[in-house]
């Protein structure tokens, strides 16, 4: 290992001993883990119920003595199943990176460690670039496990296994959710770090999560005027397409500005590009991954552009000598 | 049984194992500055919390101006004043505002009047309008003691009161002991680890190790049978083991 | 000799309720959330007046065509619904606001180092919790007030919608049902910040709560997507129809107090939709109720066994 290196992987590896025994990461972690689960297992219940369903009526048919082929047979997609689990981490698995980051600096101020790691021979960026190796290392082991868990309980349930089509699809998604989980520790991390008050610099991260992963796509949301007439305004106006596109046009600014409050938030990008990556929105289900992964490209640079950003950010800046202890 | 301000019996604190305070009998009679001495450890901050009322004791009582600490812990709490090691008080409020809240807690009838009174003893009337956080440790010190003797009590506890300070805030402050014992006649109750601060502030002493009272006599005939601090020292190194043991605050 | 002060709860919570007024995080939280109030009385209206003008236009398009104009959809919508983001809004930022509060309460103290003083002043632990919850009573109050007043001058200021009495009575209805919600979460946060050794997980515990009864629960108990707790009519979709999904509504209902508080916000705010059933073992108000006395007995628990010896917290 060459000289630059040692001082980080000494400083990550410490970081990941430290969170392994921290109780409250590794509390946080099990409990997405099982908010994760649980959501993919109602989801196959209520899966299930529907290919129940559909059975039973075509068992009618059938005894009636009609043509059961007339209506569709509802296909079965497990990956669309892991629609509950991703949108428990595009909230909880957000709030992990945001504890992890905001653990990751406020135990070095809390007990004075920061200015005895910033007396040793170790240049800035090499403990930044520590800190932030064993934050990414914790995130996305703690990521993987949940996808792990959710891809050999979807084979479980499905009973048709997962293709390595499926597979592929799933470790594109870990590896998206991961930085998406990294940029909240950064977020959380660079703010306890610069922040006088280390319990205030949780708040502030707390106050963007919720700004960008609730409040941005429930403006986006709420604003959609079809979402305002239970049914859409325009089905409950008996509008045919061509008209409504034409009306839609004369409200464009409105659309945009809605579109744009939409994907001022990170989550929203994570969120369009693994439904469509794993089929769960309508429109990609089944399609081929290839034209779906280049159709998603910007949602998914977005997200690694948001990582990058903020570790340039946390690079750019250095460590000041009154913010090396709590307060 | 003599006829103590503060009259200790048997009193005891017990944390899970580890028995912090065992049987302690003392007595401090009416304007004594008492300075209770012992390693870091002993079982000094934990006995005052018992004599504060801020814990109960797992045996033994004592009683305070007559009032008992578990059968009476708001009589108690009228005739003291606590002064906590290293005294921060809310940063973001200025001295006023943090010592009218005291005043009006301790029922205070005229507080406006008795938090300039108590600042202008302290000489530290210019502090009144800055708000605390901006206080060095010396000046945080004297707050916090102008917050222990707003309503005059009868005993004042103090917690290591010269840790951290530097030299210049130690002398301010055992001027300022003394004359809270001459001008009021409050009864002082003083932890701390320094021998040389008993030598120069007190009139009585009580060395505490591992939680039992190994030794107290009144400053006068200590000296007398001492010698001077150099003396002292190597009294209370003979009494104390080199390293304190077993208590948890 | 002193009066012994029969007010220390009224003096412990005026202090209190100034200090927090000097925190930036509270502010910053309450500013937030009274910004969002007016951002849902302004999405209510725009998406409203949007519709109205689609409206209009499909009205000519209609009418150019030969066709009968159907009935202008925003004149079913209840007045009072304009405001249903609101029910959001409290669950999310309120609480979140609330829990804030109460940590910030107790927390001061301990990180000003003052507990220990506060316990040798002659009052009892239950005057010291009285006026904790005093302050957070009356800070939730004030952020529930200026919520109000917004939301009454929306109706007041926009003459195209008109509450009847009804109206008026029930939108009090919902600020009063949503300040018992918040005040909730803000008592949790008072036991959690008083009894824990550490800074933050007296700080994550609620919010681990919140978590929890926000967006975990509901989705055994109503629908099963938990995103669907930010937008205030698909959080009321039912849960599938199943023995399974009747059962965990029936059993995890009265624990998911965020449904019970959306459920009865939709009823008070007119957008219930129609067919909707609660289906816990619990009636909403009645589970809502009990929640809250939980949460008052615990904070009065933990503030009256509060180790006032305690100083500042770990990390």
């Amino acid at each position: 290992m060459s000289d630059h290196k040692a001082p980080i992987s000494a400083i990550a590896r410490k970081d990941i001993s430290d969170a392994k025994r921290d109780r409250f990461i590794l509390t946080i972690t099990i409990f997405l883990v099982l908010a994760a689960l649980a959501s993919l297992l109602t989801g196959a219940i209520a899966m299930a119920t529907d290919v129940a369903t559909y059975n039973d009526a075509k068992a009618t048919l059938l005894a009636l003595g009609k043509n059961a082929d007339t209506f569709a047979k509802p296909e079965f997609y497990p990956l669309r199943l892991l629609r509950g689990a991703i949108e428990q981490i595009e909230i909880i698995g957000a709030v992990l990176g945001i504890l992890t980051g905001f653990r990751a600096a406020a135990s070095e101020r809390g007990r004075q460690t920061l200015a005895l790691i910033m007396t040793r021979p170790v240049k800035q960026w090499q403990f930044l670039a520590g800190k932030l190796g064993a934050g990414a290392a914790l995130l996305s082991a703690g990521l993987g496990v949940v996808f792990l868990l959710a891809a050999l309980l979807l084979a479980a349930t499905s009973g048709i296994g997962l293709s390595g089509n499926d597979l592929l699809r799933i470790l594109i998604v870990w590896i998206t959710s991961s930085f998406y989980a990294t940029s909240f520790f950064l977020l959380a991390f660079i703010s306890t770090l610069w922040m006088k008050r280390p319990a205030n610099a949780l708040l502030f991260s707390f106050i963007v999560w919720l700004l960008l992963v609730l409040v941005a796509p429930q403006i986006g949301d709420t604003l959609d005027p079809d979402n305002q007439v239970a049914g859409g305004v325009f089905k409950q106006l008996q509008v045919p397409k061509a008209e409504q596109n034409k009306i839609k046009a004369s409200y464009a600014t409105f659309e945009t500005v809605r579109n744009d409050i939409e994907v001022s938030s990170i989550t929203k990008h994570y969120e369009r590009f693994t439904f469509a990556v794993l089929g769960i929105k309508d429109t990609y289900t089944g399609q081929p991954l290839g034209p779906i992964l280049i159709e998603k490209s910007g949602d998914f640079f977005w997200i690694i552009f948001a990582t990058i950003g903020l570790t340039g950010l946390m690079f750019s800046r250095r460590l000041k000598s009154n913010r090396l202890t709590k307060e | 049984m003599t006829d103590g301000l503060i009259e200790i019996q048997n009193l005891s604190q017990r944390f899970g194992k580890v028995q912090a305070v065992r049987g302690l009998t003392l007595s401090v009679n009416r304007g004594e500055v008492f300075g209770f001495l012992g390693h870091n450890g002993a079982g000094k901050t934990t006995t005052v919390h018992m004599l504060t009322t801020l814990a109960p004791p797992s045996g033994g009582t004592a009683r305070i101006a007559g009032h008992d600490i578990t059968k009476d812990p708001l009589s108690v709490r009228r005739v003291i004043g606590y002064v906590p090691e290293n005294v921060r008080l809310y940063d973001t409020l200025t001295t006023r505002e943090n010592l009218m809240f005291f005043a009006r807690l301790s029922g205070i009838s005229a507080p406006e009047r008795r938090v300039n009174e108590t600042l202008e003893f302290l000489d530290s009337s210019h502090l009144i309008d800055r708000r605390v956080g901006e206080f060095s440790k010396g000046m945080r010190q004297r707050v916090g003691l102008a917050q222990a003797i707003l309503h005059r009590p009868e005993v004042l506890f103090l917690d290591e009161p010269t840790s951290g300070l530097d030299p210049m805030g130690i002398k301010m402050l055992r001027d300022l002991i003394k004359r809270l014992n001459n001008d009021f006649g409050m009864t002082i109750f003083m932890n701390t680890h320094l021998i040389s601060e008993i030598a120069k502030t007190c009139t009585s002493i009580g060395v505490l190790s591992q939680g039992t009272l190994v030794y107290h006599d009144t400053m006068e005939s200590a000296v007398r049978k001492y010698g001077d601090d150099t003396s002292l020292e190597e009294l209370y190194l003979s009494i104390t083991p080199v390293t304190g043991q077993g208590e948890a605050a | 000799m002193h009066s012994f002060p029969r007010s220390a709860p009224l003096i412990i919570a005026g202090q209190s309720v100034l200090y927090i007024f000097r925190e930036r995080t509270v502010a910053m939280l309450s500013a937030l959330f009274v910004v969002l109030v007016l951002i849902s009385a302004y999405l209510g209206w725009s998406a409203t007046s949007t519709v109205n003008a689609i409206y209009a236009d499909a009205a000519v398009y209609l009418k150019g065509i030969g066709q009968t104009v159907p009935a202008n959809p925003v004149l079913d919508i209840s007045p009072l619904s304009l405001l249903r983001n609101m029910s959001i809004y409290v669950s999310l930022i309120g609480a979140l606001a609330a829990i804030v509060i109460g940590y910030q309460l107790i927390a001061s103290d301990r990180k000003s180092g003052v507990v220990p003083i506060l316990g040798t002043r002659p009052m009892t632990k239950l005057a010291y919790a009285r006026g904790k919850i005093a302050a957070l009573a009356t800070l939730l109050a004030a952020l529930m007030a200026v919520a109000a007043v917004i939301s009454v001058s929306t109706f007041l200021l926009l003459p195209q919608f008109t509450l009847s009495a009804h109206g008026w009575l029930k939108l009090f209805g919902f600020f009063g049902l949503s300040y018992a919600y918040m005040a909730m979460f803000g008592l949790v946060a008072l036991a959690t910040a008083a009894q824990s050794r550490s800074e933050s997980v007296g700080l994550l515990l609620p919010v681990t709560l919140w978590l929890t009864v926000t967006f975990i629960l509901p989705s055994l108990t109503s629908n099963i997507h938990p995103t669907a707790a930010i937008n205030p009519i698909s959080a009321l979709a039912p849960a599938p129809d199943t023995p399974f999904f009747h059962w965990t509504g029936y059993l995890v209902g009265p624990f998911s107090i965020a449904e019970s508080f959306k459920y009865l916000s939709a009823g008070l705010l007119d957008f219930l939709p129609p067919g909707a059933v609660a289906r816990s073992a619990i009636s909403p108000l009645a589970d809502l109720a009990i929640a809250f006395a939980a949460a008052a007995g615990l904070a009065t628990l933990a503030l009256c066994r509060m180790d006032m010896t305690r100083g500042d917290y770990n990390v």
